[in-house]
């Protein structure tokens, strides 16, 4: 039964020059799990505003959006409110009351239901979700996972039939984001509930999703179920890189027409195990460059946020060589952001020593070490805005900005907050590189990106490390350290269990590892990337069948 | 356990306001001392690990507050010596000795109220009066610590641009300002996901309801009742002001007309029925364990 | 609870309560009341005004993002306190009261004397914090013309505002203590409590010297996006 039928719909911003939305028509089938899949500025999350009335943007608008055959513009103000829910990116700035009992009843309080119903209503959630053991916590104190899960848990109170979610696992780290989408396909399989999701994360997404709706420039270029849809994406790169890594390989080979396209590593496994030998099991071991100088010392640390506190640096010990992109992976609390901190000397430690340069870290008196010696890029960059446009944020950052590729002239004049995500997180870029630094930190460069700016922002840290500059950053993103890291180090409980080059590093994990690793695991050795997945079976050759 | 902790908020409020109002109307000896041992008892019973700088403050502040009145206030006829010509007078001295008493008791009164009331019965109460004002008040509770927490980010993040220093106290309140800054306009700006995910939820479609976890159950309604009787008891002295005192010029006998009898009888019974709950159920729970 | 439907008769309301209602209870309590009783008439001022605004706040029509503004800048001045040296209450409460309007600077005062003391602990105090930097919220509303236009208007009024809020919690805290207004007793307490003015007025002076300009920028910016 159809639920959501979009016809003719165009839309057009006041201030901007071409529509945002040109002449789209689809329609949605009750039940049916839809993901919406598009690059930043394609226009997927004004459509998803589009469907929500409350949220619709204001602009010229033409074409219609019907809900269960009416249009949205007709339904009363509950009904709109209660059967279409909507979550959205950041899961800390969406919940608005301070105990996690409140967030689940505000919906429900403001519909005007009776305590009972409300009542009935949050027990039900609570068990559902397994929310009851932080029922009387306040929201505040929660993970990023459980304010994302009360937030969808706070939809559902209102019992929506369609649930709009615009990149809600964006800012979670990669244990929580699957938890969340394995919720969500819960409610759409025991509920029925229809679920319209936009993500830029598609490797899980899409395996399990009823129809996959691509958007490029404000057009619809795929509306198919996933493994009829991607091949359509062929000849479309910006939307293809966020394909999962199995389809992106067959695709990369030519292999989409033969057969179906996987979506799944199982799948990506099988094809390559099909289609190639190996005869050669691995690439070339790449000519390390070993300048033996050690740009960072990291010597026994100890750290502990209070005297009463547990131990987040536990006797922690590494290096990082000049010139060399040093990478730090692990779960959330392992004390890799801590210790990213105690190098940036935020953090002061309790023991051990920090050697920047060759020089102890307490011995850089006055704020030297950050003049021209060590930079920050924190995982916020909001947090290091200070003016009103652009123009006057980077005043004296103008040729890192050139050489970062962000434009200037355009957005002169733009709040730094109006800029896109991946826009921010250049310009804050530009301002901390401003003061020449020689050791550059980075705090989870790649989250909450889309596919395009995490390439643009990996290649901009290639280019930098190429130039000479020392990088060492802390991230959740297997697939982005294994592209850009020259070593990585596993994090567990405040120290460091295992390093190497990615190579090592990721083909003698099991578990942590990429998903070209995954793939390519038995049949070849020490592959870590989509290309140099691609390379050997290129070099293998397909295999007669 | 159902001590004074688990009653309905309501309820709650309207002791601890009646309580401390009784003590405050009327400087009368006798009711403020009742007052402040009952107020000193709840508060004990209730913190068992209070460390004794708490009450090391308050005792100081009676203290003072003690003190300050025979040396500032020179009525009253008997003389108990002179300072810079200035005569200490026993009426004086007595009267700061009951203000004292009063405004420790009516503190100790409050400190077991803001221990019990926690945010969400303190929006449960304002809830009654406006459910708008509730919500807001939610709303700043739970933005609250989520600004302490982006403030000590923005601070550390300036730090590394060398923009926040801490040399010297002018430096850090440039610094701080320059924070604090940057938070309005990350709270300014963030807030509008707030807004949006209340719209989304039907904000301002009709009218609210406010729900609350607690609901008015017997034993509230019984403790209410009995609240409302003991202040009616009390009212009749109260309001005729049988129970004023004189201290000056001379200190008169303390007031014994059956009004104030009975006041201080049912102010009595009125502040220490939380105490007495408190141990009545201790004692039951005791019982309950050694049956076990 | 008060539900005015009629927007002119809430308007009236508004009108009467701070100007009329609270001077007359005033007067009823040093005329009917015997003088000792002036705290608690205080209080009862305090009370009475706290409870009509909150009546007339809930029956008028809020939009979310009014609401959250609100919310925003109680909360901003409440963590702002737990930054030493730094007491941005009051003049925050100025600047909203200056550019969301007068009900949102009362709402703005006493919702942060609410919560501040949630934070550092209720006493008889709590309503009366809540009228006093209510009240200066609301007269920011009325004031907000010329305190936009003249920056030095709104520095005096900051200092006054600052000042007088000290001076008239301190005659509170005399009166409930001794009964009634004693003049020694009161110089006494404010010769004591000088340093404390004195900081909280350099302090309220000097926040709205740096931050009402970008402040009040922000929030127009704010308003436009928000569409408020």
């Amino acid at each position: 039964m159809e639920i959501l039928r979009v016809e003719n719909l165009s839309f057009k911003y006041p201030t901007g020059k071409a529509p945002t939305l040109k002449e789209l028509s689809f329609s949605v089938n009750e039940g049916e799990f839809v993901v919406l899949c598009g690059a930043t500025g394609s226009g997927k999350s004004t459509l998803l505003r589009l469907l929500k009335r409350e949220l619709a943007p204001l602009g010229e608008k033409s074409g219609s959006v019907c809900y269960g055959g009416r249009s949205l513009e007709q339904l009363d103000a509950r009904t709109a409110a209660s059967e279409i829910g909507f979550v959205m990116q950041r899961p800390e700035q969406q919940i608005a009351a301070d105990k996690v009992w409140h967030e689940l009843a505000l919906g429900l309080e403001n519909l005007g239901e009776s305590q009972d119903v409300i009542r009935r209503r949050c027990a039900e959630m609570a068990g559902y979700f397994g929310i009851a053991p932080w029922f009387d916590r306040e929201t505040s104190k929660l993970s990023g996972g459980q304010k994302q899960l009360l937030n969808l848990a706070a939809v559902m109170a209102m019992n929506p039939r369609v649930l709009i979610l615009d990149e809600p696992t964006a800012q979670l780290d990669p244990i929580a984001a699957s938890d969340f989408i394995g919720t969500l396909l819960k409610i759409n399989r025991e509920l029925s509930l229809t679920v319209i999701i936009a993500e830029h994360r598609l490797e899980e997404l899409i395996p399990v999703c009823d129809r996959l709706i691509a958007l490029d420039c404000g057009e619809i270029v795929a509306d198919a179920p996933p493994r009829e849809a991607l091949p359509l994406l062929a000849s479309r790169p910006a939307l293809l890189r966020m394909m999962p890594a199995a389809s992106r390989l067959s695709m990369a080979l030519g292999l989409e027409t033969k057969g179906e396209v996987p979506l799944t590593v199982r799948e990506g496994k099988r094809m390559i195990e099909e289609h190639y030998t190996n005869k050669v099991r691995s690439l070339p071991a790449k000519t390390p460059v070993a300048p033996e100088v050690n740009a960072l010392e990291f010597r026994d640390v100890w750290f502990r946020y209070s005297q009463k506190g547990e131990d987040i640096l536990r006797g922690t010990s590494f290096h990082v060589k000049q010139g060399e992109f040093f990478c730090i992976l692990g779960a959330n609390g392992s004390g890799k952001t801590t210790a990213l901190g105690a190098v940036a000397a935020i953090n002061r430690i309790f023991s051990g020593k920090i050697k920047i340069f060759g020089k102890q870290l307490k011995d850089y008196k006055n704020g030297t070490l950050y003049q021209s010696c060590l930079a920050w890029l924190p995982q916020d960059p909001q947090t290091l805005f200070l003016r009103n446009t652009l123009r006057e944020e980077l005043k004296g950052a103008e040729a890192e900005a050139a050489m970062l590729g962000l434009d200037l002239v355009k957005y002169a004049d733009t709040h730094p907050y109006d800029l896109s995500g991946g826009e921010q997180q250049l310009a804050a870029l530009a301002r901390v590189l401003s003061t020449k630094p020689k050791l550059l930190l980075l705090d989870e460069p790649t989250k909450g990106l889309d596919a395009a700016s995490r390439e643009r922002i990996t290649d901009i840290l290639r280019r930098l490390r190429d130039g000479g500059m020392t990088i060492l950053a802390v991230t959740h993103d297997a697939e982005f350290a294994a592209d850009a890291a020259d070593r990585c180090a596993l994090f567990f409980r405040g120290e460091i269990v295992s390093t190497g080059t990615p190579r090592e590093f990721f083909a003698a994990n099991s578990f942590y590892t990429t998903a070209a690793n995954r793939m390519t695991r038995g049949h070849y050795d020490g592959i870590v990337t989509l290309p140099e997945a691609v390379e050997i079976c290129r070099l293998n050759g397909e295999a007669k069948a | 356990m159902k001590t004074i902790a688990d009653f309905n908020p309501i309820v709650q409020t309207l002791y601890f306001l009646s309580a401390a109002l009784c003590s405050m109307l009327g400087m009368n000896p006798v009711m403020i001392v009742i007052s402040l041992v009952g107020a000193l008892l709840l508060y004990i019973l209730r913190a068992e690990d209070e460390k004794p700088t708490g009450h090391l403050f308050t005792l100081l502040l009676f203290a003072v507050t003690a003190l300050i009145n025979p040396l500032f206030y020179h009525n009253g006829a008997t003389v108990l010596l002179v300072i810079n010509n200035n005569p200490i007078t026993l009426e004086a001295t007595l009267y700061g000795i009951t203000a004292g008493a009063m405004i420790i008791a009516v503190l100790y009164h409050f400190r077991s109220f803001s221990k019990i009331m926690t945010s969400d019965r303190l929006m449960y109460v304002f809830g009654k009066l406006s459910g708008k004002f509730a919500l807001t008040l939610s709303m700043t509770l739970r933005y609250i610590p989520l600004f302490i927490t982006q403030m000590e980010r923005v601070r550390a993040a300036q730090r590394t641009t060398g923009q926040y220093k801490d040399g010297s106290i002018a430096d850090t309140v440039k610094s701080d300002l320059r924070v604090f800054s940057v938070m309005i306009t990350w709270a300014l700006e963030n807030g509008i996901v707030t807004a949006d995910s209340m719209e989304a939820r039907g904000y301002g479609t009709g009218k609210r309801t406010s729900f609350a976890l607690w609901r008015m159950r017997r034993r509230d309604v019984i403790f209410l009742l009995l609240i409302l009787l003991l202040v009616g008891l009390q009212l009749p002295a109260l309001l005729s002001g049988a129970l004023t005192f004189t201290f000056y010029p001379n200190i008169r006998s303390l007031p014994t007309s059956p009004a104030a009898i009975l006041a201080y009888i049912s102010y009595g019974a009125l502040v220490l029925t939380p105490s007495a709950i408190e141990c009545i159920e201790r004692a039951k729970w005791k019982y309950f364990v050694s049956k076990i | 609870m008060i539900v005015i439907k009629n927007a002119s008769l809430r308007r009236i309301i508004s009108r009467v309560v701070p100007y009329i209602a609270i001077p007359l209870i005033v007067a009823v309590g040093i005329f009917v009341f015997e003088e000792k009783r002036w705290a608690m008439v205080a209080l009862g001022v305090a009370v009475c005004t706290v409870l009509l605004f909150l009546a007339g706040f809930d029956s008028g029509k809020t939009g979310s993002r009014r609401l959250i503004l609100s919310a925003v800048l109680s909360a901003l001045s409440v963590a702002g306190r737990f930054i030493p040296i730094f007491k941005p209450v009051t003049a925050i409460t100025m600047i909203a009261g200056m550019w969301l309007g007068g009900e949102a600077g009362f709402l703005v005062g006493s919702m942060s004397a609410l919560v501040s003391n949630i934070y550092f602990g209720h006493g008889p105090w709590t309503p009366f914090q809540m009228f006093a930097w209510g009240m200066i919220g609301l007269f920011s509303g009325y004031l907000s013309v010329p305190l936009r236009k003249s920056r030095i208007f709104l520095l005096i009024a900051g200092a006054l505002a600052g000042g007088l809020y000290s001076m008239i919690m301190d005659i509170w805290t005399i009166m409930w203590y001794n009964g009634s207004m004693d003049l020694s007793l009161y110089a006494a307490a404010m010769v004591t409590a000088l340093p404390h003015t004195i900081i909280y007025v350099l302090s309220n002076v000097i926040f709205l010297f740096i931050l009402a300009g970008p402040i009040g920028e922000k929030l127009s910016r704010v308003k436009i996006k928000y569409g408020v």
